[in-house]
């Protein structure tokens, strides 16, 4: 479970981006977050992983026996913790000249040491789990392919597969679907749904009718405020809410189909 | 009208910049003391001279091959000493991978070592180790680590730095976040620089042995001395194969690591 308490944080001209957002997640869920854009989604995302610290408010990741302030921790610690924690993002983020399989294998690297890593790479184990994972998102015919040879929806089935082979303990998705075709976005969707029953998945996005039909719960941050959280399945009106003006940009490029 | 006067002013300003150069000529040609009959006279007794080299003693052929691998065999040594060592010192010099200080300390030292040229590192090395091919290998170390550090650190600085991030977001230490997002970026310009710093190193290697940092340059300077034109004229055109080889074979390489990166 991953847990977010009151988090608040400044722009250095004093502009506040995040205040006081606090929600908690659990396995079998997947959250998805909505707003309008600055709304500061991305900027919770982020430290929920610690690529930001927060000014105040506090992010812990429960284990069984332990429970990590990711907020506060020191870098050596933050670094173990982050094995725990897969991230996809929107720019999918590989390194464009190592193989389909290597960008996978990174995912792994917060778990082995520098020297073997180095020095000998990974094992036999190591390389056919991260075939499994690229079997998972149904491209392991493409474990050798160099990525400038992939389509966006390949590289973000690479970035999934990334981040199952990390075996994470919890899985945050950043827009992960907003450079993506309408078919290719359902595609991603659907693997990364079954996720949610391994761990809990949190998900930035900005079309309200792909998370009213993939999340299982949504909330909705605007002004650096939770100003919704619930039924991932909004009304005309709840939506107009959230995103004023911008709604209509949002409906032209994702028509809004709201399930029944 | 408006017209012709700015087209004028163009024409007042472009003639400055060609005084002040024509100007800087003719003092620098005074301070050498040089003047077109010299020049002409200088060109004429280099033609004379070059005759009289030929034709070149073949015979001689046989004991120039030793020192002309000695030469390759520096120039070898010193571009891949100077890659192994420039890739740490890139990585400490580069903004996205190293500390302000140790970087700003380290882009000093490259800058020190670019503004030295390699003939007065090969000097001070011989006056400390001796004659030989050491100092002609450090200095050709040195020279392609100063080169090939700032190349490498400006490309790490362009690597993406969203992959990077990506790498320590799964908790990847420092060492393994630079082998496997910056590095492999790198491979095919370590490769093309390096090829490049061969074909310069080669050329200064020829140099760096007429000052006795070993190889076939010692040899030219040594027929010259000892007024054996014939035989500096077959150790002329050997240098001459061996840097139009050494460059042939550097551009085919370069180019096809160029078709690779284009069809990647």
């Amino acid at each position: 479970m991953i847990e977010v308490i009151d988090i608040k944080k400044s722009l250095p001209d004093g502009r506040k981006v995040l205040d006081g957002i606090s929600f908690k997640v659990e396995k079998g869920e997947f959250l998805g977050i909505l707003g309008p854009s600055g709304a500061g989604k991305t900027l919770t995302l982020r430290c929920l992983n610690g690529l930001l610290r927060p000014d105040s408010g506090s992010v812990r990741l429960h284990e069984e026996n332990h429970i990590y302030e990711i907020g506060t921790l020191k870098k050596n610690e933050l670094r173990k913790v982050r094995q725990k924690i897969g991230v996809i993002f929107q720019g999918y983020h590989l390194v464009k000249s190592l193989t389909v399989l290597e960008n996978v294998m990174i995912g792994r690297l917060g778990y082995i040491n520098s020297f073997r890593s180095i020095f000998y790479g990974f094992t036999d184990s190591e390389a056919l789990d991260a075939i499994q994972a690229l079997e998972k998102v149904k491209i392991d015919q493409l474990a050798g392919k160099r990525l400038s040879q992939l389509s966006g929806g390949e590289m973000q089935r690479v970035a999934i597969a990334r981040a199952i082979f990390q075996n994470p303990q919890v899985l945050l998705a950043d827009e992960p679907i907003s450079n993506l075709d309408p078919s290719n976005s359902k595609i991603i969707m659907k693997m990364i749904r079954p996720l949610a029953e391994k761990f809990p998945v949190i998900g930035v996005f900005h079309q309200p009718e792909m998370t009213a039909k993939y999340c299982t719960r949504v909330i909705a941050i605007k002004e650096g405020k939770i100003i919704y959280d619930g039924d991932p399945v909004l009304s005309n009106d709840q939506l107009i809410e959230i995103y004023g003006d911008e709604l209509k940009l949002i409906e032209k490029q994702h028509p809004i189909t709201i399930p029944a | 009208m408006k017209i012709r006067e700015i087209d004028l002013k163009r024409y007042r300003k472009g003639i400055i910049p060609v005084l002040i150069l024509a100007g800087l000529v003719f003092w620098t040609a005074k301070i050498c003391n040089l003047n077109f009959n010299h020049i002409l006279s200088g060109f004429w007794k280099g033609f004379e001279f070059t005759l009289k080299m030929f034709p070149p003693d073949l015979s001689t052929l046989p004991e120039l091959i030793e020192p002309a691998l000695v030469t390759l065999s520096e120039a070898l040594l010193g571009t891949v000493f100077g890659t192994l060592l420039s890739i740490p010192l890139a990585v400490l010099a580069a903004s996205n991978t190293s500390s302000p200080w140790i970087r700003n300390l380290v882009r000093f030292f490259i800058s020190l070592e670019r503004a030295l040229p390699e003939i007065i590192i090969a000097l001070i090395l011989v006056a400390a180790v001796g004659l030989g091919v050491l100092p002609g290998i450090l200095s050709l170390t040195l020279g392609c680590l100063g080169m090939m550090g700032k190349l490498l650190a400006d490309s790490i600085e362009e690597v993406d730095p969203s992959s990077l991030e990506a790498i320590q977001s799964v908790g990847a230490r420092k060492a393994q976040v630079i082998y496997y997002g910056v590095i492999p970026n790198l491979i095919p310009k370590i490769t093309s620089y390096a090829l490049f710093r061969f074909e310069i190193n080669v050329r200064l290697s020829l140099i760096l042995g007429a000052v006795g940092a070993g190889g076939i340059g010692y040899n030219l300077v040594y027929a010259f001395n000892m007024i054996e034109y014939h035989k500096a004229m077959t150790a002329v055109i050997l240098i001459a194969l061996i840097v139009f080889g050494s460059e042939r074979i550097s551009f085919f390489l370069r180019n096809k690591i160029k078709m690779e990166a284009s069809l990647k």
